[in-house]
């Protein structure tokens, strides 16, 4: 074959010598003239004094550079065609075609290179000459030198600078370098690399070993390496040390895990890292493999070293690398962190921008907080807290059934992780707080269709893992369908099955006297029964009366349950105490709605009951009072007989009674408006209103304290009204102390009537039944002479004193009602200025004392 | 040679021809043909390309050549 392709290339040579030379010569040449010897002897001269090129056989960097020649030289059109043809002319295979393809091109840009320095004016007599100083026995190195002259001398040698730089400066160069390189390494490139492999994994290799100065794994220095592999090998083994810090921590919490220290959020991390390390050692395992096997090279005459060099690691390492650190940091943060509390931590590390590190910490997320959302998907959809580590943000306590609502379950803000806000939280808490309630205390199954409504209404399902993380959206909407059906179904029970309506307008009517009839009734019953001492009542029989109050009023027309809860309450009493002080009524409420009435609410309701009690009684003694006091033909007709004075004195003792009678009168009886309406009245419809507005068992309870507490502040009970509250009792009894004398005034005066009628009765009897006009009226008869002097003036003494102490109390009564009066104004948290209006409106009191 | 080779062997000539008139290298159809064959036999290009260019600018430096040439053995 050798000889073929020799007689070949020769037959080849000479057809190419001939049409070269019949280029230059329109005639046809002549084969065998000298000239074509000649040509022909030193074109194979030329052929053979150059066997090996001097560029590296890549077809595809001499199509680049023709390229960019033509595209430099401006000739974008005609380089894309190039490139288009070279394309296609790569892309033939096959019999037939080109073999050496980067021949034919390389060939080519030489031609085109030197027609081009050609046509550019260069001579080609200069070109010559060098090349005849070229024999065949100094061969390259002449060349070389001479090439060197030339450039010396500035001419750029077309045909011999085909090549970047003559083949053998460059093979020199690299020659030393490999010896350069061979000096200075003890140890080749190859053992640290799988060293640097092994530190990866943890594991100490030959020369690379964990130093526990350095903290980490570096070269020990009796390794003779250049310094810049020193230094490379010692950042590769960063990921060592990371990787030895995740794998603690790993492993502690492995063993932890017994002990129950461990949640169940820390066990779902430790999960996520082992996966990530798993893809780790994938990469370790491939890198391995690789390290042993050679680089294959397109010409294969080149020696090449390993495939993996310290270079190529680090370049695989840039990614694990920034994973690793990332996991290491992490695990740091959570060393100390567990639950709600580690989730929020992760959390906050996961907002960057980087699309690697997003997608990384996305992943590991998912699965820290799938616990902690399956948590929360069965606290709202089932109440149910199984919460064993402590993790949750919601923990609860045994409580009794009437305190569950408030103090059952409360927030735990440490393990509230971050990405869920505080409404939402909160929103959270009081929908698996309602079920609970409706559970145990409403003993109502029907939650749980709401909780399947809830969920299909917001996409999910009840069953378990169904929601993770990044989908607070959808974990929100849950919540939310969730707390809205929760909560309608539970003021629906709570309205409808506890009538919770009726149960607050009974309290009203009965506790705080707004029965106007049933109250009168009962206080005319109880009344006599409660002026006995505390201890001498029995609760039996005040219940009797009660009873029997009821059905006389409109109040035996309500509802049995509701009757039945009312009761009277005997309060603890000591031994100077009256009936009066220690009797109240009680409401009972029972479960569940002893939520809203609980025993501080219901002590409240009971201070209020007390002081409308005393109102009342004080009003109603005052009416009392009246009723003696109508004036009759006694006061008129019944002491014409009597001395003058006397008389007069009666008469002004007795107009003073009224007087004050009067006063006292315009004073409870206002103030008995203020409260009933201004106060009462306007407080439960503004209850009634937000009762109709409440969403749900927390804004009742709202709106339930609020009501009692502007009852409270309004009736001058609260803190803030207290030297009021004071005066304003000093004035009842005072009022009390009026009737009793009202009462004894009207008692004697009676008693003297009748003692006058009495002694007229002997001598004026004929004359009784003609002046008989009113049953109370007597006639004054004639005196008898003996008694009169003493009557007149046991009458006298009499009316006297009653005189004096009607004064007495006027001027007590004129004094502390100025005193309260004047605290009125000054009260600057409730509306007085209604019952200010209406006790003076025509300003009585402030023009006696203008300083009102 | 298959009519398959055949005429792969033609539209490589093509495309080479082509290209070599985008370079402007003077060359013809059939003298490419031949340099490519003589190319696919491993020669070296440099070579070649110098062959090509001493020849093709042969006639000025004519008169100096035949005494040169007469010194090579």
């Amino acid at each position: 074959m050798e000889e073929e392709d020799q007689r070949k290339v020769t037959d080849l040579v000479i057809e190419l010598v001939r049409r070269l030379l019949s280029q230059q010569n329109p005639q046809s040449p002549n084969p065998n003239s000298p000239h074509f010897s000649q040509s022909l002897r030193y074109a194979l001269r030329i052929l053979s004094s150059r066997l090996t090129p001097s560029v590296s056989p890549d077809a595809d960097a001499i199509a680049e550079s023709i390229k960019r020649r033509l595209a430099t030289q401006g000739n974008s059109s005609d380089a894309l065609t190039f490139a288009d043809l070279y394309t296609k002319f790569a892309s033939k295979n096959g019999p037939g075609s080109v073999n050496n393809k980067w021949a034919v091109l390389y060939l080519l840009k030489i031609i085109s290179e030197d027609r081009k320095t050609a046509r550019k004016g260069m001579d080609s007599s200069i070109l010559l000459p060098n090349l005849r100083l070229n024999d065949d026995e100094i061969g390259n190195h002449v060349r070389v030198l001479n090439v060197k002259e030339d450039r010396e001398k500035g001419w750029q040698n077309g045909v011999l600078l085909v090549s970047k730089d003559p083949e053998n400066l460059r093979e020199i160069s690299f020659r030393e370098f490999g010896n350069l390189v061979k000096e200075e390494n003890e140890v080749t490139e190859e053992v640290l690399v799988r060293d640097v492999l092994y530190a990866c994994q943890g594991i100490d290799g030959k020369y690379v070993k964990l130093d526990s100065n350095l903290d980490g794994y570096a070269l020990s220095d009796l390794v003779k390496v250049p310094r810049a592999t020193r230094i490379i090998v010692r950042k590769l083994c960063e990921l060592g040390w990371l990787f030895r810090k995740v794998k603690g921590y790993i492993s502690e919490s492995m063993d932890c895990f017994p002990a129950e220290d461990v949640g169940t959020v820390g066990q779902a991390f430790c999960a996520a890292l082992q996966d990530e390390l798993s893809e780790y050692y994938k990469l370790l395992a491939v890198l391995e493999a690789q390290s042993t096997n050679p680089i294959p090279l397109v010409s294969g005459n080149a020696s090449s070293g390993n495939y993996l060099s310290l270079r190529r690691l680090s370049v695989w390492f840039a990614e694990p690398m920034v994973k690793m650190r990332l996991m290491a940091v992490l695990v740091d943060k959570c060393k100390v962190l567990r639950g709600g509390a580690m989730a929020g931590a992760i959390h906050l590390h996961a907002q960057h921008g980087d699309p690697l590190v997003h997608d990384f910490m996305r992943r590991l997320l998912r699965r820290v907080c799938s616990p902690l959302f399956e948590m929360v998907r069965s606290w709202v959809l089932e109440g149910e807290l199984e919460d064993i580590f402590a993790e949750f943000f919601i923990v609860g306590q045994p409580v009794k059934a009437e305190s569950l609502w408030r103090e059952g379950y409360r927030m735990h803000a440490g393990m509230l992780p971050s990405f869920i806000s505080q409404s939402l939280a909160q929103r959270i808490l009081r929908t698996g707080k309602s079920i609970n309630f409706l559970r145990v205390c409403c003993d109502d199954r029907g939650w749980a269709d709401a909780a399947t409504e809830a969920a299909a209404a917001a996409g999910t399902t009840t069953r378990r893992g169904s929601l993770g993380y990044g989908e607070t959206g959808a974990l929100e909407s849950l919540v939310m369908e969730a707390a809205k059906r929760i909560d309608k179904h539970l003021l629906d029970v709570i309205y409808k099955r506890y009538k919770f309506k009726e149960h607050c307008l009974a309290i009203k009517r009965y506790l705080l006297l707004g029965q106007g009839d049933f109250v009168q009734y009962l206080m005319d019953i109880v009344g006599p029964e409660l002026s006995e001492p505390a201890n001498a009542i029995s609760s039996f029989k005040l219940a009797g009366l009660l009873e029997s109050a009821i059905r006389s009023s409109n109040a035996q027309y309500d509802d049995p349950d509701i009757l039945d809860r009312l009761r009277v309450k005997m309060m603890p009493h000591g031994t100077g105490d009256r009936g009066w002080d220690v009797f109240s009524l009680e409401y009972d409420a029972r479960v569940p709605l002893d939520t809203v009435f609980t025993e501080s609410v219901m002590t409240r309701y009971l201070r209020i009951f007390n002081f409308l009690w005393k109102l009342r009684r004080v009003e109603h003694a005052l009416i009392g009072a009246w009723k003696t006091m109508k004036p009759n033909c006694i006061t008129s007709h019944a002491f014409t007989k009597l001395q003058r004075t006397v008389k007069l004195q009666l008469l002004s003792t007795l107009r003073r009674c009224q007087v004050l009678w009067d006063e006292m009168n315009h004073f409870v009886t206002n103030l008995q408006y203020y409260i009933m309406f201004e106060v009462l009245e306007v407080s439960w419809s503004n209850f009634s209103n937000e009762m109709e507005v409440a969403k749900d068992l927390d804004d009742l309870l709202a709106a339930h304290e609020k009501y009692l507490h502007s009852i409270v502040e309004k009736s001058l009970l609260g803190e803030r009204s207290q030297t009021l509250y004071k005066s304003l009792f000093v004035l009842f009894d005072l009022i009390l102390q009026f009737r009793s004398h009202a009462d004894r005034l009207y008692e004697g005066i009676h008693e003297l009537q009748a003692r006058t009628v009495e002694s007229s009765l002997n001598s004026r009897d004929k004359t009784k039944s003609r002046r008989q006009t009113k049953d109370k009226s007597s006639e004054p008869g004639s005196w008898i002479s003996e008694g009169r002097k003493a009557l007149t003036q046991r009458a006298s003494e009499f009316l006297q004193n009653m005189g004096q102490d009607l004064d007495a109390l006027a001027t007590e009564y004129k004094s502390l009602l100025e005193g309260f009066l004047a605290q009125l104004p000054v009260q600057q948290h409730i509306d007085l200025k209604f019952l200010l209006f209406r006790l003076d409106f025509t300003e009585f009191y402030t023009r006696q004392h203008p300083t009102l | 040679m298959d009519p398959e080779a055949a005429r792969t062997a033609r539209e490589s000539l093509d495309l080479a021809f082509h290209m070599s008139n985008i370079l402007d290298t003077g060359l013809d159809r059939h003298t490419l043909s031949v340099l490519i064959a003589l190319c696919d036999l491993g020669l070296n290009p440099e070579a070649l390309a110098a062959v090509v260019k001493e020849l093709q600018s042969e006639p000025p430096p004519s008169p100096p050549l035949p005494t040169s040439s007469s010194q090579i053995p």
